[in-house]
């Protein structure tokens, strides 16, 4: 097999892009800074997605089939850092009276049959709606079919949930803190993820020594 | 120096250094946004727009310039940028077609069983499992669960039929 | 010592890595396995997965995003 021969360097399209990139940054500055701003945080994502291989199929599906759990901790951490910036946040912008809304979903049947469907779905198509949108930007023509049934589905779900609601009721979501209050739902929820972070360390170290 | 330079920009980076950075990106996204990162439902009024538009769908209401205007729209474009930018300096941009007619149908599948399970849980992993969570809201960890048993179950399929 | 390779060319995550080891198992001590990928998360996981089991694993790019890798089954 020929080594490196058929490598090109990109580095003129790369320096295309980033013109692109900027000019489409400073348009949006024009219009509104703050949709400029959530521009470049995508950006951001995309960019630290790709770059450290970051999947979340991956982290939930890999200790089934793999016995691989080093992506299921990255994401505990994320998951961790996430809580508590969450709640430093919306802590601030309570002191501060800016209006703030998480995401506090109201829970029924379907919230457990969608995330059953959506588990399933995910492994199927090989990337989650997140892990979609970075694969059709590396190319693949496999997330860009999946692309179109995810819109395709998503219609369908935003239409039946009104029949889901209707036939097995719904109940308003429950904020953690506002039963435990907030430090010990914090500790709680830090137990929890250090719980499955040793979980998850214990099950590769075991699915590896076999 | 020039060597760390050269990892950033070639990667790929460790899974933990990504964690850490993105659970930045996250929390700055609430901050600008005032309300958590999520991916589905923007993408479910973009297709109900052009539904509209073909007239296969019924109006709901959606305008172009209302989804133009929605902050979700500009985080689904960044992702999609970015990802193709993190693959661009690296110079690894190809094409990479399907080289196999099963995958066509699981990718639909799979395509259709997500968008439909995101919606009717208010989410997909990022808004619902991620956000959910992080948010501390109970549905969070709920739909997490779901999320995991779906995965085991997709896992069979797949070694079922996709092997 | 002989090279072995399997045919992963366009396979979803994580097909490839299931093959990679059905066939390790079946390899003596030495044996190389060759691989070839489009897909830059198989690539990382394969090598994530071999530096987890101690296995000698390389990893090469040889043409614009495509990886080669060749594994080294170091031990039973």
């Amino acid at each position: 097999m020929s080594i490196n021969s058929a490598f090109h360097s990109q580095r003129k399209w790369n320096i295309g892009f980033i013109l692109f990139l900027t000019l489409l940054l400073l348009l949006l500055s024009q219009i509104s800074i703050r949709l400029t701003l959530i521009t470049a945080l995508g950006i951001s994502l995309g960019f630290v997605l790709q770059k450290s291989r970051f999947c979340l199929v991956s982290a939930l599906r890999d200790p089934i089939l793999i016995g691989m759990t080093q992506l299921t901790r990255a994401f505990l951490l994320l998951l961790g850092i996430s809580i508590l910036g969450f709640a430093l946040v919306s802590w601030g912008a309570s002191q501060s009276n800016i209006p703030l809304s998480l995401n506090i979903f109201p829970m029924g049947v379907h919230t457990v049959v969608g995330g059953l469907l959506f588990g399933i779905g995910m492994v199927l198509a090989g990337g989650c709606s997140t892990g979609i949108i970075i694969r059709i930007g590396e190319g693949f023509a496999m997330q860009m079919l999946a692309f179109f049934g995810l819109a395709v589905g998503s219609v369908l779900g935003e239409r039946s949930l009104k029949s889901w609601r209707y036939t097995f009721g719904e109940w308003p979501g429950i904020f953690l803190p506002d039963i435990f209050g907030w430090v010990p739902t914090l500790i709680l929820e830090l137990i929890v993820l250090l719980t499955l972070w040793q979980l998850a360390r214990w099950w590769q170290k075991k699915q590896l020594g076999e | 120096m020039k060597k760390t330079l050269q990892t950033i920009i070639h990667g790929p980076w460790a899974y933990w250094i990504g964690a850490i950075i993105l659970g930045l990106l996250n929390i700055l996204v609430l901050i600008v946004r005032r309300q958590p990162w999520g991916v589905t439902w923007n993408i479910e009024i973009w297709a109900e727009w052009i539904g509209t538009n073909l007239g296969v769908l019924s109006d709901r209401g959606f305008t172009f310039e209302g989804l133009m205007a929605a902050s979700g729209t500009y985080l689904n474009l960044g992702l999609l940028l970015g990802a193709f930018w993190a693959t661009l300096v690296a110079s690894q941009v190809r094409f990479r077609p399907i080289r196999d007619k099963k995958f066509f149908f699981s990718a639909l599948i799979g395509g259709l069983l997500m968008g439909y399970g995101a919606r009717i849980a208010y989410g997909c992993n990022v808004g619902a499992l991620l956000n959910g969570i992080a948010s501390s809201s109970l549905t969070g960890w709920i739909f997490a669960f779901a999320v995991f048993l779906g995965t085991w179950l997709g896992s069979k399929l797949l070694l079922k039929y996709l092997m | 010592m002989t090279r072995f390779s399997i045919d992963i060319w366009g396979e979803m995550c994580p097909i490839p890595l299931i093959k990679a080891k059905k066939k390790l198992s079946s390899m003596q001590c030495g044996d190389i396995l060759v691989l070839e990928t489009e897909h830059s998360c198989t690539s990382r996981g394969i090598v994530v997965w071999a530096k987890a089991n101690r296995y000698i694993i390389e990893e090469k790019e040889v043409a614009n995003g495509i990886w080669h890798l060749e594994l080294t089954k170091t031990h039973d």
